[in-house]
């Protein structure tokens, strides 16, 4: 049997890695790897992100390639049903089949959109390798090797099949590096990324060698976790880890020139190569905590007595949860709901008046827009969707912190997500026309498998 | 050899020993995933024969799914099927909405199969139970004596080693063997795929819930569940493998989440 | 990675370090969970001491008595080599009974001897257990090395004092490694306040062991029944060395007459040619008709005999007078007996002499016997073909005795 190179596929995820950056350190010589890869044959491409530009959010849409109405994923965390209590959402709460599972025959029960319109299509035999996804855990039976990335509480459950998992533990994988060093002991925190990354690369060419795959998504997380702690020192030469964050950059181009040369190797330059981000960052200019905004303006009763979301009062009209996901606090959907169906479209307004008109206290304009989650969202999953949700304009990150004794406040945090700024890497030729969007990639990635 | 060959031959062997043993056996079949491997098993220790009857313990109130399984496969498989039924009690109305839980097991259960050992005079009884289904079973042997009156002196057992079962001593009155002692619920179900055991539906998932383990209808209750399939059960299982604790691996696993939220600004 | 996992048994006293030891293989080998490890962290820090390698076992303890589930991961350590399972071992007496099942299956042992202590008389009984098992592959690890300020000498003092002890019970270790459990020296990483110990760590000690093989031996196959299927008679058996092939000739013992294996059976598997140890089939045999209790054999190495002389240990609470009748067992072979005479009998943790020609044995003691049968059985060494060199004896059907044929 001779097999059709030009049906396999590469992925790199760069988590957070905005567009914007990649083309000024491409500018700069600072990666000359995908300088390379662009001059042969390839753009680098804006993305919009999936809204809320969060990465579980992000992730889902790209590997579902449908909108959060369908896969069901709007954030870290949600409050369980008829409750105000925390939950967190996992791969178990992806309700839409993932690329692995429509060309590995793994959907069983589940349906979507996108799988539908490539039922029949493209094969169900095809194997997948997939490392450090977010928003996988725990590790589904895939045809082929999944280790979930962040949040992956446990490498032996996210990580199919044990073999694989022997595997990592045997080369010490970092699961997710310690984010809490950046601030007490940046230098240990930079060190930290740095071997991670290593960590992801050694295992990518591993398993790019020694498995046999058709689909390799390899994601790396550090970018993100960088930008989060550092992004005020990607562009400002002046900053004390300007160097360690741009050094960071050239190792991933290391990686990117690396796998790109072994994967165009294996395939006689006809595979597809891709990067791509699950979002942009922007420098921060402010935390904007929209729960305490709404308790200044009588929309939200807090008991400071009780733990995160099971604060709200009787009475309260709408709460936030990160990033801008506002929920009306309907009867019926919350124990303390006080606000009717009928009365929906006056609290929206309200709210909306309210997040209109807000400024910094320099007279800047915070929100760029309020969707409203009927807008956004379709699917067997939209019910459970945000009412509405905030977006602000870059340097205006918004919180769903409920704890914060003011409305406005920055902290150790130097980067937030944008939504406008992910980026992609492709062949010239293969975007769709118009703006690209991460849900636009798995139909890229199947249309080659057909 | 691979795991589960290494399994099913281990089950082989004990369900030959009991066999020649005793002769006058039979296996008791709930028609549940776990006595229909054992039931597969027997048959594969006697080359798709099944030299002694397999009992089903009819309380009159199993699921309609269950009495429909017991009958096909009772004739596809050729097996000598007696169904044990406390008549008397059925008459008088027992069930779970009389008297305790308890007595209504002790009843239409145990009381019904009391009766056909007692009429058949069975040696020894072949049962599906695994050393993972509960603590108390993680001390069961593979042949394991019972007095008179079904009693089980788990605290001072023989030793049982290097395959050598326990002769019968005078007060042992019948044997229960368990030829699948050492299958966990993962071996099963991986098993049951790799054999293409035949399984009643209500292990798949319909309308988001499934039924972990059978048994009588108004007292089993549905978990929720999308798995529709064998294979989707074996990796909801691996998923969720430590789910009887799941209670302290959860808030671990929460406690983990929230951490590494937090540190990056979430909550 | 190797697929199947190696089993060993760790035999020390408590004191010795034993938890410590089994905490920082965990531990080094990275085979924590980090949760688990964080949990144990807080443990000791709210309790204001150093990390303790013990509770990484008391912990795991914990999960197995609370039961419910036996998570067999939990006993599971990694190296990049391949997987271990530790088998737990416990010092007492009623080890005998309760543990000598588990451990006959081990493949490999850690003893450990601490430093200070020396050979105790714990020391010798796990020596002889060692020993009777036919374990072969033993490391001594020489604990708590800390103690002594990692002294050389005191090393090579108690070295030679455990060479002596290990040949007289006929075990040759692989290893003898000094070690601070505690500290970590010389269990995953090779120890600097070691450095004029030139050997491998306990890690590597381990990975340098073997899995016992399925050894390419003649074969062997203890008929367990007979059946009539379909007109048939089916010889029904497990093969316990070596492998069968169809048209192979095969000794039928212990009546030394010979069978041609005219055809392997197994349900769903037609065809079958060939089948390997470990494997339950059933045979159509041309020659020659077989019972139970026969043994067929590729060779005529087994020995044919009614007199077994062997190592037994005693597992009861009622002593054995010379004269009371057993039933002996082994592979499917089953005969009516006694024992004989008592060469010797002594309790392996007791330094009391051991008794010669002795007329009754108690309770955790080992005794080295002669057994006289009523019928002819076909044995071998255990350290040739252990299914037909270890067996059991009964005493109105309950087990009182496992030995091994020497």
């Amino acid at each position: 049997m001779t097999m059709d190179l030009s049906k396999k596929v590469f992925v790199l995820g760069i988590d957070g890695a905005p567009e914007t950056l990649l083309a000024e350190y491409v500018e700069q010589g600072v990666m000359p790897n995908l300088k390379n890869i662009l001059s042969g044959g390839y753009d680098l491409v804006q993305m919009d992100a999936s809204i809320p530009d969060v990465s579980s959010t992000s992730w889902a849409s790209f590997m579902t390639g449908v909108n959060p109405g369908e896969h069901g994923i709007y954030g870290f965390m949600e409050l369980l049903p008829n409750t105000y209590r925390l939950t967190f959402p996992n791969y178990a709460s992806v309700k839409a089949p993932a690329l692995w599972d429509i060309i590995g025959g793994t959907s069983g029960i589940k349906a979507s959109t996108l799988a539908d319109k490539f039922k029949g299509r493209v094969p169900n035999n095809l194997r997948s390798i997939v490392i450090n996804m977010p928003e996988t855990f725990p590790a589904p039976a895939l045809n082929g090797v999944l280790t979930s990335g962040f949040v992956c509480p446990d490498l032996k459950k996210g990580t199919y099949p044990e073999s694989a998992y022997e595997y990592l533990r045997s080369i010490n994988y970092i699961m997710d590096i310690e984010a809490s060093n950046a601030s007490d002991k940046p230098d240990a925190f930079f060190d930290e990324a740095l071997l991670a990354l290593n960590k992801r690369a050694e295992a990518f060419l591993h398993f790019m060698d020694n498995e046999r795959w058709d689909l390799f998504i390899g994601v790396v997380t550090e970018t993100d976790r960088l930008h989060h702690f550092f992004f005020d020192a990607a562009r400002d030469k002046t900053h004390k880890y300007h160097e360690r964050f741009v050094f960071f950059y050239t190792r991933m181009d290391d990686i990117i020139g690396r796998v790109f040369e072994r994967f165009m190797a294996s395939t006689n330059g006809r595979g597809l190569f891709m990067t791509m981000s699950d979002h942009g960052f922007a420098p921060i200019r402010k935390e904007v905590y929209l729960n305490r905004l709404f308790v200044e303006k009588g929309l939200l009763t807090l008991d400071p007595a009780r733990e995160y979301f099971e604060q709200i009062g009787a009475g309260s009209k709408a709460f936030v949860m990160d990033p801008g996901r506002i929920y009306i606090n309907f009867e019926g959907r919350y124990p303390g709901g006080a606000v009717s169906a009928r009365d929906r479209s006056s609290v929206v307004n309200e709210i909306k008046s309210i997040l209109i008109d807000l400024k910094d206290s320099d007279g800047n304009a915070v929100i760029n827009r309020v969707y409203d989650g009927t807008e956004l969202y379709s699917g067997d999953e939209s019910a459970r969707s945000p009412d509405l949700v905030a977006v602000g304009n870059d340097g205006f990150d918004i919180k769903g912190n409920i704890k914060k004794p003011q409305a406005f406040g920055t902290s150790h945090f130097r980067g937030m997500h944008t939504r406008h700024d992910a980026h992609c890497v492709m062949p010239s030729g293969t975007a769709p026309l118009g703006r690209l969007h991460i849900e636009n990639i798995a139909s890229i990635i199947l249309e080659r498998f057909i | 050899m691979d795991h589960l060959t290494a399994l099913e031959n281990k089950s082989i062997f004990i369900i030959r020993e009991a066999y020649f043993r005793f002769r006058n056996i039979a296996m008791l079949w709930s028609v549940g995933k776990d006595s229909t491997t054992l039931l597969w098993l027997v048959r594969k220790a006697f080359f798709g024969e099944v030299p002694f009857p397999i009992i089903h313990i009819d309380t009159t109130y199993k699921f309609p799914e269950m009495y429909r399984f017991r009958d096909e496969y009772a004739k596809k498989w050729g097996l000598n099927l007696i169904v044990g039924r406390n008549e008397g009690q059925v008459e008088a109305g027992m069930g779970p909405g009389k008297g305790t839980k308890l007595d209504c097991c002790n009843e239409l259960k145990t009381n019904a199969l009391k009766q056909i050992i007692e009429k058949n005079g069975f040696k020894a009884l072949l049962l599906g139970i695994r050393r993972d289904e509960h603590g108390i079973r993680a001390k069961e042997r593979v042949f394991s004596p019972r007095d008179e009156n079904f009693k089980w002196d788990y605290e001072n057992q023989p030793a049982e080693l290097w395959d050598q079962y326990k002769s019968t001593a005078a007060e042992d009155n019948h044997f229960r063997v368990h030829p699948i002692l050492h299958m966990t619920e993962l071996d099963i179900w991986k098993y049951m795929k790799r054999e293409k055991i035949p399984l009643t539906e209500l292990y798949l998932s319909k309308n988001g819930k499934r039924y972990r383990s059978i048994g009588c209808a108004p007292c089993c209750s549905p978990i929720e569940s999308t798995a529709s399939n064998v294979d989707e059960i074996i990796a909801e299982l691996e998923s969720t493998h430590t789910s009887e604790r799941a209670g302290r691996a959860q808030d671990k696993e929460d406690a983990y989440t929230m951490q590494k939220l937090r540190s990056l600004g979430y909550m | 990675m190797e697929e199947r996992a190696l089993h060993i048994v760790i035999v020390g006293s408590v004191d010795h370090g034993k938890s410590t030891l089994i905490g920082r293989l965990f531990f080094d080998s990275g085979s924590l969970p980090p949760e688990k490890l964080a949990e144990i962290k807080r443990v000791c820090e709210e309790l204001g001491r150093p990390l303790e390698f013990a509770y990484v076992m008391d912990n795991l303890e914990e999960e197995r008595t609370r039961g419910i589930t036996i998570d067999i991961a939990h006993t599971f350590f990694t190296t990049p080599k391949r997987k271990y399972v530790i088998i737990d071992a416990p010092g007492h007496k009623e080890f005998l009974k309760n543990m000598i099942s588990g451990s006959s299956q081990a493949e490999a042992a850690i003893l450990l001897v601490e430093i200070t202590r020396g050979i105790q008389e714990q020391t010798l009984r796990h020596c002889y257990i060692l020993s009777l098992l036919g374990i072969k592959q033993v490391a001594v690890t020489v604990n708590k090395m800390d103690l002594v300020g990692y002294s050389e000498a005191a090393f090579l003092d108690l070295k030679k004092r455990i060479e002596e002890v290990t040949m007289k019970y006929g075990i040759t270790p692989s290893y003898i490694i000094p070690i601070s459990a505690m500290e970590g020296e010389n269990v995953a990483k090779a120890s600097e306040k070691l450095s004029w110990y030139k050997g491998p760590t306990v890690l590597e000690a381990l990975d340098n062991f073997e899995e016992m093989k399925i050894e390419e031996k003649g074969a062997r196959f203890p008929v367990q029944d007979t059946y009539e299927i379909s007109g048939q008679k089916i010889v029904a058996g497990r093969i316990e060395a070596g492998r069968l092939r169809e048209g192979q000739e095969l000794w039928v013992l212990p009546g030394k007459t010979k069978a041609k294996v005219a055809s392997i059976k197994k349900y769903l598997e037609p065809d079958l040619k060939e089948a390997q140890t470990g494997e339950c089939v059933g045979l159509i045999l041309e020659g020659v008709d077989v019972k139970r209790g026969d043994i067929l054999s590729e060779t005529l190495s087994p020995t044919i005999t009614r007199t077994v002389h062997a190592n037994i240990f005693w597992m009861i609470d009622k002593d054995y007078k010379l004269g009371i009748p057993l039933t002996f067992k082994c592979a499917t072979q089953e005969a009516r007996g006694k024992i004989e005479r008592i060469r010797r009998s002594f309790d392996p943790a007791s330094e009391k002499e051991a008794v010669t020609d002795a007329v009754s044995i108690s309770q955790a003691e080992v005794a080295e016997v002669d057994i006289t049968l009523s019928a002819e059985v076909a044995i071998e060494r255990f350290s040739d073909i252990p299914e037909l060199g270890r067996f059991v004896l009964e005493h109105d059907g309950r087990p009182v005795a496992g030995g091994i044929i020497i």
